[in-house]
């Protein structure tokens, strides 16, 4: 017969308190956002009022207009063009400099610290806000569009490339270099090969990206369809904006499932 | 007797160096194939002044030297105001977003809800994030007009597409241990989600709202190009009027904003899914 030890309760925890203190400051900060004077004036008011008006864009959105599709050819091509195009380019232009950017593949701290500094602001500035300086500069078409994705894609795959090289084992860059190969014989013949998996499913996933990317970037006049969606929606022609949204699921759906059944081919 | 003679030995080395065949390459070759063909095809038949392509450079570097040799920056009050509202654009987008596609998530994940709701929400979510969220503002416009809370509102609903596909993961993907526990123990499935799910999902998915936090900063700016307001459409207005000393400030601007905000919100994120470092833990 075994007596039960009184049943003592652990302490509890402390700092128990931290997660109510995150939650405080999100709760003050989404009011401050929300407030009318310094937020965006969040109201129901408005919505209240106007639901009618979206209901009915809505209604308009649901019965796509079928004879609109011929139009839609030529700036659907142009999009998947440019797509095919910055993809090709962003990837020729990343391929080298992801070796320069990861520490296996080159030593020199400072070329590599100014490069991937470099790129972070390339980064940080989303596609279409180039698209709208280069319309600026090099005027309307599918070139500003094709520079914007660019550099857009540039940004993405060295970033994603250079980081799966240094997670690579060091140990064959380490024979290459015992055996006598320079850094640039190391990187072609070992690291590129290394890296070439990572490298083609990136460039699968930019190319995905840019095929979305591309759709809108006609709307600061870059090419593509964004141009025919501006178009109709000034014209407040939903049905056919309906139909454009359409033809961007179907795209994008296609593209997404070929690339995911060549991606598993490689894996 | 027979004596034993010593091959040389250079010749066995020789001899024993084989080359093995190189591996069959016809499907290498014929990917590369393809994927040359479609290159060039697109090309060949993209609508573009390949000969304007070689003052490109020199232009650019034009361009570049008016945007960034001597950024105005007198306008800099304005555009910091206008990078504030973008943020808070991106913020409330963001709490609408997670407090909508919280439940949905857990509807959506396997066991908390019949198939075809399941199916449903997925599909929903698919779709949601195949459209292009300006696209998405569009729609939204003929409510709340050209104001902020389109751009929120639209940001709210492209959140929602990620996020809930994020949460289902992270749900699905939770140690079923606690949850057997919770229900052997009599709990009921809100304590089950409670005390067998959130304990385990919860760092996922603040790490999953923050992440999306960043996005939207980057996309609320892209929004402010259909005049909602914000970053974007200060940009759009003093491209449109060719001020490029102003454009550069505010390039300038965005990319320091964006920057400080994705360094704060990577290093939350670091924190809440690897834990206190070794030094915190040791005080």
């Amino acid at each position: 017969m075994s007596t039960l030890a009184p049943l003592v309760l652990p302490p509890k925890p402390r700092g128990r308190w931290k997660p109510w203190l995150g939650l405080a400051i999100v709760l003050l900060i989404t009011a401050v956002t929300l407030s009318p004077q310094w937020g965006i004036a969040f109201s129901f008011d408005a919505i209240a009022r106007n639901w009618q008006n979206g209901a009915d864009k809505v209604l308009a959105l649901l019965q796509p207009d079928w004879t609109f599709f011929p139009r839609t050819i030529p700036p659907l091509v142009e999009t998947l063009q440019m797509a095919v195009i910055a993809t090709f380019v962003g990837a020729v232009v990343s391929l080298p400099l992801s070796l320069w950017a990861a520490r296996l593949t080159n030593p020199n701290r400072y070329t590599r610290g100014a490069l991937k500094t470099l790129l972070n602001a390339v980064r940080s500035i989303p596609d279409l806000l180039y698209a709208s300086v280069l319309v600026a500069m090099v005027g309307v078409g599918a070139l500003p569009g094709i520079i914007a994705l660019v550099l857009f894609n540039v940004g993405i795959i060295v970033k994603m490339v250079s980081e799966s090289i240094e997670v690579n084992d060091a140990g064959p860059l380490e024979a290459g270099r015992a055996a006598g190969g320079t850094q640039l014989q190391i990187n072609r013949a070992i690291a590129l090969t290394d890296a070439w998996p990572a490298f083609v499913n990136q460039t699968l996933y930019v190319l995905e990206l840019n095929v979305r990317a591309s759709t809108v970037l006609g709307l600061v006049g870059a090419g593509g369809l964004g141009l025919l969606i501006d178009a109709v929606r000034t014209f407040y022609r939903y049905d056919q904006l309906s139909l454009i949204i359409l033809e961007i699921l179907v795209v994008v759906v296609v593209i997404d499932a070929v690339s995911a059944a060549i991606r598993r081919r490689l894996v | 007797m027979t004596t034993l003679t010593p091959t040389p030995p250079a010749t066995l080395g020789r001899s024993a160096l084989v080359v093995p065949a190189k591996p069959s390459s016809w499907r290498r070759l014929t990917a590369t194939i393809v994927v040359t063909v479609i290159v060039i095809v697109a090309f060949w038949s993209v609508d573009i002044n390949w000969a304007r392509l070689g003052s490109l450079p020199g232009e650019i570097v034009r361009y570049l030297w008016l945007m960034f040799a001597n950024p105005n920056w007198d306008k800099i009050g304005e555009a910091l105001l206008q990078t504030w509202r973008s943020v808070e654009m991106a913020w409330v987008g963001t709490v609408i977003g997670l407090v909508i596609s919280l439940p949905l998530s857990f509807l959506a994940a396997r066991g908390f809800a019949p198939a075809p709701a399941r199916g449903a929400l997925r599909l929903l979510f698919s779709v949601i994030r195949a459209v292009p969220e300006i696209i998405i503002a569009i729609a939204i416009l003929s409510v709340t007009g050209l104001t902020p809370l389109t751009g929120a509102l639209a940001l709210a609903v492209n959140s929602v597409g990620t996020l809930g596909k994020w949460g289902y993961e992270a749900i699905e993907g939770v140690d079923p241990g606690p949850i057997e526990a919770v229900r052997a123990a009599g709990g009921s499935t809100p304590e089950v989600i409670r005390w067998g799910v959130w304990p385990q999902a919860m760092p996922d998915f603040v790490s999953f709202w923050l992440y999306r936090f960043e996005i939207n900063v980057r996309a609320s700016a892209i929004l402010g190009l259909i005049g909602v307001g914000g970053i974007g459409d200060m940009l759009t207005s003093y491209t449109q009027y060719r001020e490029w000393s102003t454009v550069g400030m505010l390039l300038l601007v965005v990319v320091v904003v964006t920057m400080s905000i994705d360094a704060v919100s990577g290093a939350l994120r670091r924190r809440i899914t690897e834990g206190a470092s070794v030094r915190e833990l040791d005080r």
